[in-house]
C-alpha cells in the first residue's frame, strides 16, 4: 500500500496507556482465556468481547473452509492504529484484537476483540468500533473454498465503505452514522459480505485516511468512462463488455504495472494479479506504480492497493505465488484474457500452453534492452510455440537484470499489451497473427507474420490432456490403451538385453534430450521406458517442461 | 552467383553484431547458410535453433530459397519484463 507510509499522528500505542493494548495477526489458534486474562485492570468495571466465526455461506454459495492471508507488517501497523484510536476515543483500560491467518474450518474463531473500560457503555462501543474498523481497514485477504471446489479471494471488507450506498447493501447501522461515514456492509458477524468475490469493490484509502479518526466523509467517487465511451467502437455496449470482463495478469513488474493500471482505469470488471515477488529498489525505475517506501512488501498487494485507489469499483484478486502449470490451470479458465508480463521464458511458455489448452486468448510480451516483442494468441490461431517450437531454457536470452533496460521500454510494451487486451474484449479490428517488434532506439516497429504452424506440438497435443495428469503409468498396457507412442530411452546395449515386447521407437535419453524435435510424431503422446523408470521419468519431465503435456514414464522400467 | 539481402538483427544479435541492419552480398541462398555466414563473422553465440528467421516480414523455414533483395530478420525470443 503506497499510502501506508503516511503517518497518522498519535497512532502508535502509548507506553503510558495503563493496561494492555495490542493487535496482532496470528497463524495459531486464539487462546481466548489467555487473551482475556491480559485485559484485567483494577480500574475496569466491565469487559466486552467479540468473536467472529467462519460462516458456511456467502452470497448463497456454500463455503467449506477459509484461508486468511495477511501482510503482517501492514496488518499489524493498521491494527495497532485502530486499537490506539479506540483507546483515545473511549478512554479504555485495555484493548486487544487478534486476527487469524491460515486455514480455518466452518465455526472456527477468525477474529477476537476484547476491551475493558470503567463502564459498560464505553466497553460495548469500543468493541464495536474495533471490529468494524478492523474488518474495514486491516489488509487481510480471505480465500473462500466453496462446496463446488471453486475458490475466490475476498478483500476483507475495507472496501465497501468507499463505494458507499450505491454499491453496498442496505444494512448500514447506527454505529456507521456515529463516525461519519457509511459502511455498506453489515457488522454483526466477521464474515458478512456486501458482495461476492467477483464484485469485490476495493478501496485503498484505509491507511492514509482513517476516516473514523478524522470524521471526514469518505469520498465515494468512481471513474467516469465518458472519454472512452465517446469512441463509436466503445459506447455503452463496449463499456458493459469491459465491466463484465475478467483479466488475469501474470507478473506485476515493468510490463504488469502499465497493463494492470490501464485495465483498472478502463473499468475491467475483475483483475487477478499473480506475482511471487516483493518490491525491490531496482524495480522502481520502471515499475512506477510503486513507492520507494514499500520495498520489501508483496507486489501483488501493493499493486492491488494502487488499483483500488484508482478504481474502487473493480474486483481484485491476488496470488502472491509463482505461476506454475497447476495455478494457471486453475485460473486461466476463469478469465476472459490472460496477460503474460513475466520475465521468464518458462513462464511465458506455461502461460501460452494454458491459454491454448483452455481456449482463452493470451497477450504475451517481453522486452530486451531497447526492444520489445508482443504476441496475441487467440484460440485456434498461432501461438508462442508456433513461432518458437523449441523453447530456449531460461537464461539463454537474458532478462532485465542481466541485459539492462530503460524504464519506458516495458512501459511502452506493457501499454501496448493493455491495448491488445482492450482490443480483444471490445472486439475491435482483429489483431494480426504474429509478433510485433518494437525498437525504441531505432524508433521502429515491425510486424512479423506467423501463421499457425501445422506441426505445432502445443496445438497437436494439449487439448487431449487433462491438466496435472500423473507423470507415471503402471504398465505398458495402460500406455497402449491410451494410444501412446512407446519410446525406449535405454542405450542400445540395455535395449538389446531386454527388448520391449511391444512396438516402439528407440531413442536413447542422451540423444533425445539434445533435441526434442526428434520425438516421433504421435496423436496422443509418448510413454518413455528405461531400465528402472528413473531416466524415463526425467525424459517425461523434460518433455512436459518443454510443453509436451502428454509425456509419461513407465513406472519401474521395462518388464522383465 | 551472389545475391544481396538486407539483414536486420534483434536483441542479443543486435548487441553482438553492433548494428541493427546491414546489407550483405553473398552466395548463400537459404537463411540457414546466411546465418552460418554472419554468425561466423559477428561471433553470434546463439545457435540457429534458438532463433527464428523472417523473410519479407513473415516467419519462414531455414531452408527456403532466398531471392535477391529479400529483407531478412534474425530474431531470438526475449524474456525481460
Amino acid at each position: 500500500m503506497s499510502s501506508s507510509s503516511i503517518a497518522t499522528p498519535g497512532a502508535e500505542t502509548s507506553p503510558d496507556a495503563g493496561g494492555a493494548f495490542s493487535f496482532r495477526v496470528s497463524e495459531d489458534p486464539i487462546d481466548v482465556p489467555a487473551e482475556q486474562a491480559t485485559l484485567g485492570d483494577p480500574g475496569a468495571g466491565g469487559y466486552v468481547a467479540f468473536e467472529g466465526w467462519v460462516r458456511e455461506t456467502n452470497e448463497g454459495r456454500r463455503v467449506v473452509r477459509l484461508a486468511y492471508e495477511a501482510y503482517p507488517m501492514l496488518a499489524n501497523r493498521e491494527g495497532r492504529r485502530i486499537i490506539e484510536e479506540a483507546r483515545q476515543r473511549f478512554g479504555l483500560k485495555s484493548a486487544s484484537c487478534i486476527h487469524r491467518t491460515g486455514l480455518l474450518e466452518i465455526g472456527g474463531l477468525a477474529v477476537w476483540v476484547g476491551v475493558s473500560a470503567a463502564h459498560r457503555g464505553e466497553a460495548f462501543a469500543a468493541c464495536r468500533y474495533i471490529i468494524d474498523e478492523v474488518k474495514h481497514r486491516v489488509p487481510v485477504w480471505k480465500q473462500e473454498f466453496y462446496e463446488d471446489g471453486d475458490s475466490g479471494w475476498v478483500n476483507c471488507e475495507r472496501c465497501a465503505a468507499a463505494a458507499g450506498p450505491s454499491h453496498g447493501n442496505a444494512t448500514s447501522t447506527a454505529a456507521n452514522a456515529s463516525h461519519g461515514h457509511t459502511h455498506a456492509h453489515s457488522h454483526g458477524h466477521a464474515h458478512d459480505h456486501a458482495h461476492d468475490h467477483d464484485h469485490d469493490h476495493g478501496h485503498g484509502h484505509g491507511h492514509a485516511q482513517p476516516a473514523a479518526v478524522t470524521d471526514a466523509p469518505v469520498p465515494s467517487r468512481l471513474p467516469d468512462y465518458a472519454r472512452q465511451m465517446a469512441l463509436p467502437e466503445v459506447g455503452a455496449a463496449g463499456q458493459a463488455k469491459l465491466g463484465a470482463a475478467k483479466v488475469l495478469v501474470i507478473g506485476c513488474g515493468g510490463l504488469g504495472v502499465p497493463v494492470a493500471t490501464y485495465l483498472a482505469g478502463a473499468g475491467i470488471g475483475s483483475l487477478t494479479l499473480v506475482d511471487p515477488d516483493v518490491l525491490e529498489a531496482t524495480n522502481l525505475h520502471r515499475q512506477i506504480a510503486y513507492a520507494a517506501a514499500d520495498c520489501g512488501q508483496a507486489k501483488v498487494l501493493l499493486l492491488a492497493a494502487r488499483l483500488r485507489a484508482l478504481n474502487p469499483s473493480i474486483g481484485l484478486h491476488t496470488h502472491a505465488e509463482a505461476a506454475d502449470a497447476a495455478l494457471l490451470d486453475a485460473l486461466v479458465p476463469r478469465h476472459d484474457v490472460v496477460v503474460d508480463c513475466t520475465d521468464r521464458l518458462s513462464v511465458k511458455f506455461a502461460v501460452n500452453d494454458a491459454a491454448v489448452r483452455h481456449g482463452i486468448p493470451a497477450v504475451l510480451a517481453s522486452v530486451h534492452q531497447y526492444e520489445g516483442q508482443v504476441q496475441v494468441v487467440r484460440p485456434g490461431g498461432s501461438c508462442l510455440r508456433c513461432v518458437w517450437p523449441q523453447a530456449p531454457r531460461d537464461g539463454v536470452v537474458g532478462n532485465c537484470a542481466e541485459a539492462g533496460v530503460l524504464g519506458p521500454v516495458p512501459g511502452l510494451v506493457g501499454t501496448w499489451q493493455a491495448f491488445e487486451v482492450l482490443r480483444l474484449l471490445l472486439g475491435l479490428e482483429a489483431p494480426r497473427e504474429g509478433v510485433l517488434t518494437v525498437d525504441l532506439l531505432a524508433g521502429q516497429t515491425r510486424f512479423l507474420r506467423a501463421p499457425r504452424a501445422a506441426d505445432c506440438p502445443e496445438h497437436a497435443l494439449k487439448h487431449s490432456v487433462a491438466p496435472g495428469a500423473p507423470l507415471e503409468l503402471p504398465s505398458l498396457a495402460e500406455g497402449l490403451a491410451r494410444g501412446l507412442c512407446v519410446v525406449d530411452v535405454r542405450d542400445a546395449t540395455e535395449a538389446a538385453a531386454n527388448p520391449l515386447p511391444v512396438a516402439h521407437h528407440h531413442l536413447p535419453m542422451a540423444t533425445l534430450l539434445k533435441d526434442l524435435k526428434q520425438l516421433p510424431a504421435t496423436e496422443n503422446g509418448w510413454l518413455f521406458v528405461c531400465v528402472r523408470g528413473i531416466r524415463s521419468r526425467s525424459v517425461a519431465e523434460a518433455c512436459r517442461e518443454a510443453g509436451h503435456a502428454a509425456a509419461y514414464s513407465l513406472s519401474g522400467g521395462a518388464p522383465h | 552467383m551472389s545475391q544481396t539481402y538486407t539483414l536486420q538483427y534483434f536483441a542479443v544479435l543486435r548487441e553482438q553484431a553492433r548494428c541493427r541492419e546491414e546489407q550483405v552480398t553473398t552466395t548463400a541462398t537459404t537463411p540457414d547458410e546466411l546465418y552460418a555466414e554472419v554468425r561466423a563473422r559477428h561471433g553470434f553465440t546463439l545457435e540457429a535453433n534458438f532463433l527464428r528467421v523472417a523473410v519479407n516480414d513473415e516467419f519462414a523455414d531455414w531452408n527456403v530459397p532466398l531471392r535477391d533483395g529479400d529483407h531478412i530478420v534474425f530474431i531470438p525470443p526475449v524474456a525481460g519484463g
